[in-house]
């Protein structure tokens, strides 16, 4: 093949580059946000400045309508983001997890009823019945992660539920049976180790998606109040005419751009786990 | 083929209940009298008379088996409920912004396939060539946009700072604009919706036109049209490319009920005033009723849309009919 150097230069070896690009955008982003209390130059919940000021020494992103730090703001928001992503994809990866392991190692009708559900979620339209829900709950970090987190276990677990069946008939799986394993120790020590590499990365994919989510429902003013995200943040800037004057190129521009940032770390990193995972994409 | 539809269509059904029945159970299972959220802000208005003739045309007082059939027999004849914040019936709310919804979203879906297939069938003809590479980055990182924020930025940029187009709205309101101007106005609103849509959408389209081209090209017919010398360029729009539409017909048919749905974050964005921008008032007003027959007409709509392409598909590929 032609392409064979451009390949190897573009996936590398191991994780590869893409992959490890990811990684490290990734880490950026985690480490600073971790790092919040010490990194962020004031509290973000603090007037610190003049309203609507302008990118200066003092405030390297300017302040907002109230006098509050942007940077900080990102900063610290970058945690809710982060934090409510993670969480939604925790809770979407253990539902999918479990449902798909179930449904196709007992297979049955346990495993239509399983599916008919997963096929249903995966019609009703997404972002309405979020919004409903959001608007119904009321809004907080852990509500909007749980509430994003139920509406996004079918996919996972349609996956995961496919490459159960396939493993359900493997040789070793036969064997174990045979030696008189009962489905609890075969599930444990056959199935779930099988499974964790597409669980990982199912999560990954969740993880961007949910950020993603949580972006787009904080911007319609169903985030947060209290703990504001990266999309919170855009929704201020909006709502206060950030856009109308110059305030967007340091209100708008660097909220979107870690959001984006971020879901693009994810993708990369969910190509790295591919190529480790499925030694057949590696090139020949 | 027949056992085939009839699962289908009672997943749809499925659907269909599960959202209605939602609908029916969110306002009576939340903590405190059902009627805030039947009502929604507005209640606090209401004269004690008022809230009773609201309470007695729910129902409430009845037992939930009566209310969740009287709730039904309301929707089957078109009744979407009552919003009190519009003082309007939600049906006749919805019929005003679907046009201008279906109008962007029609428009922007018809544009990101174009590009999608264009795009893809290049860069899976290209496969692995710097060209196919840049391609499946640009994509990617459309993908990873934010839609809103990437409106919020061409909103800045084309319409405040350079005032090439108009900020917000669908058309000049009171401007008296007629025939040629009248639409020319209504198009230079849709320009950046326009845009932002298209951007945020076609990379489905592209990675799976993508995807195709690849299966495709590794085909038999594929390497006995190149054996018989046929220019490539014969090989790529004869064969290839012919084939590998089929499942971008997929994609297409299944956005094509996502439409309704319309871009809320978007038309919020533009202040375009279609479906999508309703919800979103709704959700600043806490107008349930207008957030519940939102959600329903959508659901309905994207259902008929998946309706369609299995219906469709056997016709796009006769190999589905031989087989069923």
């Amino acid at each position: 093949m032609a392409d064979g150097a451009a390949r190897h230069r573009a996936y590398g070896l191991g994780f590869g580059a893409v992959g490890t690009c990811g990684l490290l955008l990734l880490g950026a982003i985690v480490v600073t946000a971790l790092l919040a209390p010490w990194v962020a130059p004031y509290d973000p919940q603090l007037t610190t400045g003049r309203p609507f000021s302008a990118p200066s020494l003092a405030h390297w992103l300017g302040t907002n309508d109230i006098g509050q730090d942007i940077l900080s703001e990102l900063i610290w928001g970058a945690r809710v983001s982060l934090a409510i992503g993670a969480l939604a994809a925790i809770v979407g990866t253990s539902l999918g997890t479990v449902i798909g392991v179930v449904g196709g190692y007992f297979g049955g009708r346990l495993d239509a009823l399983l599916m008919r559900s997963a096929d249903v979620v995966l019609v009703i339209p997404f972002l309405p019945l979020m919004i409903l829900l959001a608007a119904y709950v009321g809004p907080s970090v852990a509500s909007l992660a749980v509430v994003i987190g139920i509406l996004v276990w079918a996919r996972p677990a349609r996956v995961i539920r496919s490459f159960v069946l396939s493993q359900r008939s493997r040789d070793y799986v036969t064997a174990a049976r045979a030696l008189g394993a009962r489905d609890g120790r075969i599930l444990r020590f056959c199935i779930f180790p099988s499974v964790i590499s597409l669980v990982l990365a199912e999560f990954v994919q969740l993880t961007s998606r949910a950020i993603l989510l949580e972006a787009a429902l904080a911007f319609l003013g169903l985030g947060d109040p209290i703990q504001k995200s990266w999309g919170s943040v855009l929704f201020y800037a909006q709502s206060r005419g950030a856009l109308l004057s110059q305030a967007w190129v340091w209100w708008v521009l660097p909220p979107g751009l870690l959001i984006t940032g971020t879901v693009v770390g994810f993708a990369l990193v969910g190509f790295g786990l591919e190529r480790i995972f499925t030694p057949r994409l590696r090139p020949r | 083929m027949t056992r085939f539809f009839g699962g289908k269509l009672a997943q749809y059904a499925l659907v269909l209940f599960v959202t209605i029945s939602l609908n029916f159970i969110l306002p009576r299972a939340m903590p405190g009298s059902p009627i805030g959220f039947l009502v929604g802000e507005e209640v606090g208005s209401l004269t004690p008379a008022e809230r009773q003739r609201v309470l007695r045309s729910v129902g409430l007082d009845r037992p939930l088996h009566e209310q969740y059939l009287s709730y039904l027999g309301g929707l089957a004849h078109g009744d979407l409920g009552y919003s009190y914040q519009r003082q309007r019936p939600i049906a006749e709310v919805l019929a005003d912004r679907l046009p201008w919804t279906l109008l962007l979203t029609g428009i922007a879906l018809a544009l990101s396939t174009l590009l999608g297939i264009v795009f893809g069938a290049l860069a899976g003809w290209r496969r692995g060539r710097r060209s196919d590479l840049a391609a499946l980055a640009v994509f990617i990182f459309l993908e990873s946009l934010p839609g809103f924020w990437l409106a919020m930025i061409l909103v800045a940029v084309f319409a405040v700072q350079f005032g090439i187009f108009p900020t917000f709205g669908a058309r000049e309101l009171y401007s008296g604009l007629e025939g040629a101007a009248y639409w020319f106005d209504i198009a230079r609103h849709l320009a950046l919706p326009v845009t932002t849509l298209t951007l945020i959408t076609v990379s489905a389209t592209f990675l799976t036109m993508r995807a195709s081209m690849l299966s495709v090209l590794g085909e038999e017919y594929v390497t006995v049209a190149r054996g018989k010398g046929l220019r490539e360029r014969q090989v790529l729009f004869g064969h290839a490319v012919r084939n590998a539409l089929l499942p971008v017909a997929t994609v297409f048919l299944l956005n094509l009920g996502q439409t309704v749905a319309g871009a809320t974050v978007i038309e919020t964005v533009f202040s375009y005033p279609g479906v999508g921008r309703l919800m979103y008032e709704a959700v600043l007003a806490r107008d349930y009723p207008t957030l519940q027959g939102g959600f329903l007409v959508i659901t309905l709509s994207i259902v008929a849309g998946n309706l369609l392409a299995d219906l469709a598909y056997p016709l796009l590929d006769p190999r589905v009919t031989r087989r069923g």
